[in-house]
This record gives C-alpha cells, structure tokens and sequence, in this order.
C-alpha cells in the first residue's frame, strides 16, 4: 500500500459532553476514492470540518502529506491542497456561476491589492489565465453555458456541480464531498459518478462523505464506516456488504 | 454601420459625463453649483470607501466619520500649528489614520452583524469627543480657522475654481483604483466573504485579513477626503465629523447602490442636494434625521441595488420593451 495522503491518529472532537468523533484513525490512500459512510449523527461531517480545520479537535492529530495540520488556518489548508464541498453546497449567490469559480482560484493567483487597482501587467495576465482555468473547470463539470447565470438560479443539480467545480479550482490533492449526491435524480448521480472517476483519473484523491448506498458502492474502492462517533469498520465494498457490526449499526441489533 | 455604432457607444459613455464635469465649474455653466460639487467630490470618496466594505464585503460600519474627522484633524493641527507641508500633513494623515483602523480591526472584526454596527458606532462617538474636549490641540467646538491652502509648484489651490478640480481628480481616481480592486481577484475575495464566509475559507481566502485591509483603506479614503475638507474650508470644527455625519455616509452608500463604485457619486449627490438645499431650511430643522430614515427604508424596499443600479435596471427594462416591438426602422 502506497503512502496516506491523509492520516489521522486518535481524533476525537467533543461538543461539550457530546463525543462527536470518539479516537478515529483513518488512512486516507492517495489516488483512490474513499467512502465515510455511517447513519445520521456517526460524525462524518465533523471529520470532515476537523479536516478542514473549521474547528480545532479535542484531541488526537491529522497529518497531510506528512505534515502535521495542528496550528494551521482553514484557508491555509486549502492552499495546502485540502478542498471541500458542503452538504447545504454554500455558493456565493452575489456571482455568477464563472465568478464563483474565478474566486476559487485565489490561492493559485498571486497579484495583490495595488497591481489591482492600478492593472498592471501582472494583474492582467493573472486574470487572463484565471478565467480560462475557471472556464476549464466549468466545463469538467459541465456547466459551461450558464456561466454568466447566477449561481443561485441553477437548479440544485447543477448548484452541486457548480460547488465541485469550485472547489476543484483550488487545485486540491486532495477533495472532500459531503453528501453530493443528496438531492440528486438517478440520473444526475449516476452523472455524479462518472464525474468523481473523471476527478480520480486527473490524479485527485477523494474522500465522500455519502448516504445513497448505489453511488458508494459503484464508486468507492475503500469503505470508512463511522457509528455514534466512532469507526467500526473500513474495507472494500464488499467486504462492508457482509459485515456484521455494519449490518446491524444500519439495521439496528436484533433482538433475540 | 450599426453594429460600429454600437462599439463607440462605450466610448460616448465615459467621454460626456467627463466633459460635462470638467464643464460644471465655469460660471457660463453651472458655476454656481460649483461649492457643492466640490463637497460631493469629498464625500463620494468617503462613501465609496463604505461601499467596498458594507456593499463589497458585507461588513458594516457606523464610523466612518471618525475617520474622515482624524485626516482633517491631522492635516489641519500640522499645517497650521506646525507649519507641516500641506501635502505631507495629508499624508501623514491618510498614514496615521490607516495605522488606527488597523489597530482597531482585529478587535471590531470579532465581531458581526449589530455587533459590528455598534462597535464602529461607539468608535465614532468616542472620536468626535476626542476632537471636541482636546480643544488645546483641536481648538475645541470652536474649531480653528486659518488653515493653508494646498498648492503645486506655483499653483496655489486659493478659489473654489480650482479647489474643484483638484477635488476631483482625487475623487476619480479613487473611483478608478476602487473599480479595479472590484474586479481583481481581490474584489472577488471580498464577495465572496459577503457571500459566505465558510465558503470563502473553504477556498484558500483569508477571510479576517482582507476585511481587515478593506477596513485600512477605507479609512485612508475617508481620512484623505478630511484633509481636502479642511484645506477647501480652511477651517475644521468638529460638527462635520459627528454620529449623523456616519448616518449620512451610509445613507449615501445605500442610495448609490451599496454594491456599485460609480452609484457612490449619485448616491452622495441626491443626499448632499436633498440636505443642503432642502433640509437646511430653517422651517425644516430637526427632520433630516427622519428623511434620511424615510430613505433608507424607501430605497432598501423599492430599490435593493440603489439608486444608480435601481434606474440602470429600468431602463434596461424600456429598452427592452422598446425593441420588442420592432424598433429597428
């Protein structure tokens, strides 16, 4: 097995009297597309902002590439190649659907406040490769021709793709997504799919974070299951398929 | 031919305004108009400045006026008790007064929303207080007069005349420099923390320190605009610089179109108009702080965008109607 992109040792997050993560170690494979699934309240979008570092953990530790994450900002993890999507997805609904994406190209720009508002050279050849990378990523999720609609008036479909192709234009590593196929037609997640294996094959690992059983199973190589906190089980899909403890934290226990 | 036409329009669109404003001041045009344009020039810098930071990034702010007040301060106690170069007490000014609102940033912008509101608000309040009761450097409500005027070479800024133009050479490339920072990269950031902070975090955009830099330069607008004030008035009080003087500036910024850098010159001339030819009447005294109120609320109800964008919006809208039906002839 090659070296984890992402590691963590013993997380936990409490809320309060509220264990959230309960000393997680996950592995995070690179180049592979990674399921955390578990019911409602398991804690998976608490790793997911323990990742990001929208809170600190309560204890236990997370390592990027090796490096530790502990004191590093949110938006500097993401400059670091950590990039996420939300469940309620969280566009800017003052842009259009190209801006959204432009403005994700922030960290991969380098030209500051005074070459802005004098335009110089360097601001204008930033901005010339910044709208074509973000038409380049538009088009990768196929939403090319409503780039000048706002973002808000596409569809909850398109909106989900749209919040992929933002966060790809930060140019992650690796991708968090959380819960995309929520809200989503047989078709659009079957489309879904493809587009997270096409995301894979340009060399971006991926961890989703997901309920439609359908989607995991078609795509996910490796299987996180987290319940109340706490991991119970990981493995290939069809290894989850038959496990027992999986079974019964989705089934419940059953009675004698 | 017509598709040509079209392409010049742009071109008619920046050059007439322009004429039309080198135009205003001589008195064969509209010369008596020229003081007030000349306080329009000065406020429209302070409102754009508010623009940036409540229509851009979504962070309000109820002191501007203390700003505004501390680069007039600072250019008139320098000029005048010490014998500072004007253009270096302005300076100075614009330097010392970016340095506060630094200082002062990371504390307010802990805070959001009302909060916010309130901090900023308390700021001003607190700053007008400093002008009035430090009346050994500030000469007090009495203020001080005899402040120099500014001057280039052998060019002394002396009449309304010229004080005009310098105005607003200063006003527009303020304007400029803000409507290029709107459309970099930077101006995206700033949406996008009005959009969504989380969001805005989640890629890469740092989301404390752009308000923090948006909130320095709105400060350095507002105190450069002070130092033109009180070399133009060659006198400075503290009556300029009190809590209705930040109401006043918001006020503008909504009727402008919070989120429009050129709506800031409209929005700042329909209230300097309205406060100065209409509300200063002495039957009237007392009730622009109801008009302004009136407003607010008009304008927040019926044109959410401004004033500017708001009729832009309509005539689209007529213009649209127009060539439904077939307008071509």
């Amino acid at each position: 097995m090659s070296e984890p992109i992402l590691k963590t040792d013993g997380l936990s997050k409490l809320f309060g009297g509220l264990v959230a993560l309960d000393k997680v170690d996950i592995s995070i494979e690179a180049g592979k597309i990674t399921a955390i699934i578990g019911p409602n309240g398991a804690g998976k979008t608490t790793l997911f902002n323990l990742i990001t570092g929208v809170y600190p953990s309560s204890s236990g530790r997370i390592g990027f590439r090796g490096v530790s994450l502990d004191n590093i900002s949110t938006p500097r993890r993401a400059g670091m190649g950590i990039a996420r999507t939300f469940q309620n997805v969280l566009l800017f609904g003052n842009m259009n659907a190209l801006e959204n994406v432009m403005t994700a190209q922030h960290s991969r720009s380098r030209y500051g406040f005074l070459e802005a508002a004098l335009r110089l050279p360097k601001a204008r050849r930033e901005e010339e490769t910044i709208s074509l990378k973000a038409v380049k990523y538009l088009n990768l999720v196929g939403l090319g021709m409503y780039a000048r609609q706002n973002a808000l008036s596409l569809p909850l479909g398109q909106q989900k793709l749209l919040a992929i192709a933002r966060a790809m234009a930060t140019e992650p590593q690796l991708l968090l997504l959380d819960e995309p196929g929520a809200g989503l037609n047989t078709l659009e997640k079957r489309e879904l799919g493809d587009l997270i294996r096409r995301i894979r094959e340009m060399g971006v690992t991926i961890v989703l974070v997901e309920h439609d059983m359908d989607l995991v199973m078609g795509i996910a190589e490796w299987i996180v299951v987290l319940d109340s906190g706490q991991k119970i089980a990981e493995g290939t899909a069809s290894q989850i398929q038959r496990d027992p403890r999986v079974i019964s934290a989705y089934l419940g226990e059953e009675s004698e | 031919m017509l598709a040509r036409a079209r392409r010049k329009w742009p071109y008619l669109i920046i050059a007439a305004p322009l004429v039309f404003l080198v135009l205003i001041p001589f008195d064969w045009f509209l010369g008596q108009y020229t003081s007030i344009m000349i306080f329009i020039g000065i406020n429209t810098m302070v409102t754009v400045g508010l623009c940036l930071l409540m229509g851009y990034t979504g962070q309000i702010s109820l002191g501007q006026a203390a700003f505004y007040g501390m680069g007039a301060y600072i250019s008139a106690i320098l000029s005048k008790t010490y014998h500072v170069n004007p253009w270096l007490a302005m300076l100075i000014g614009a330097a010392a007064t970016g340095a506060f609102a630094y200082a002062i940033a990371y504390p307010v912008f802990r805070l959001r929303g009302y909060y916010l509101a309130m901090a900023t608000l308390g700021l001003g309040v607190i700053v007008y207080i400093l002008f009035r009761e430090l009346d050994q450097y500030t000469g007090g409500p009495d203020g001080m007069a005899g402040i120099p005027c500014l001057s280039i070479g052998g060019l002394v800024f002396d009449t309304p005349f010229k004080r005009y133009f310098l105005v607003w050479f200063f006003c527009l490339a303020i304007l400029l420099l803000s409507q290029n920072i709107v459309k970099s990269r930077t101006g995206r950031a700033l949406r996008a923390i009005h959009g969504n902070e989380a969001a805005a975090e989640s890629i890469a955009i740092n989301v404390t320190q752009f308000k923090v830099k948006i909130f320095v330069l709105s400060a350095v607008y507002a105190s450069l605009a002070g130092s033109l004030l009180v070399h133009h008035l060659r006198f400075v009080s503290p009556q300029p610089f009190g809590f209705l003087a930040s109401v006043m500036v918001a006020v503008m910024a909504v009727m402008g179109g919070l989120a429009s850098i050129w709506g800031a010159i409209f929005g700042t001339a329909a209230i300097r108009i309205l406060s100065d030819e209409v509300l200063a009447k002495p039957e009237l005294v007392g009730w622009d702080v109801v008009v302004y109120g009136a407003i607010l609320m008009i304008v927040m109800i019926f044109l959410p965008q401004g004033l500017f964008v708001g009729l832009k919006e309509l005539y689209e809208r007529w213009r649209l109607r127009y060539a439904e039906r077939g307008a071509e002839p």
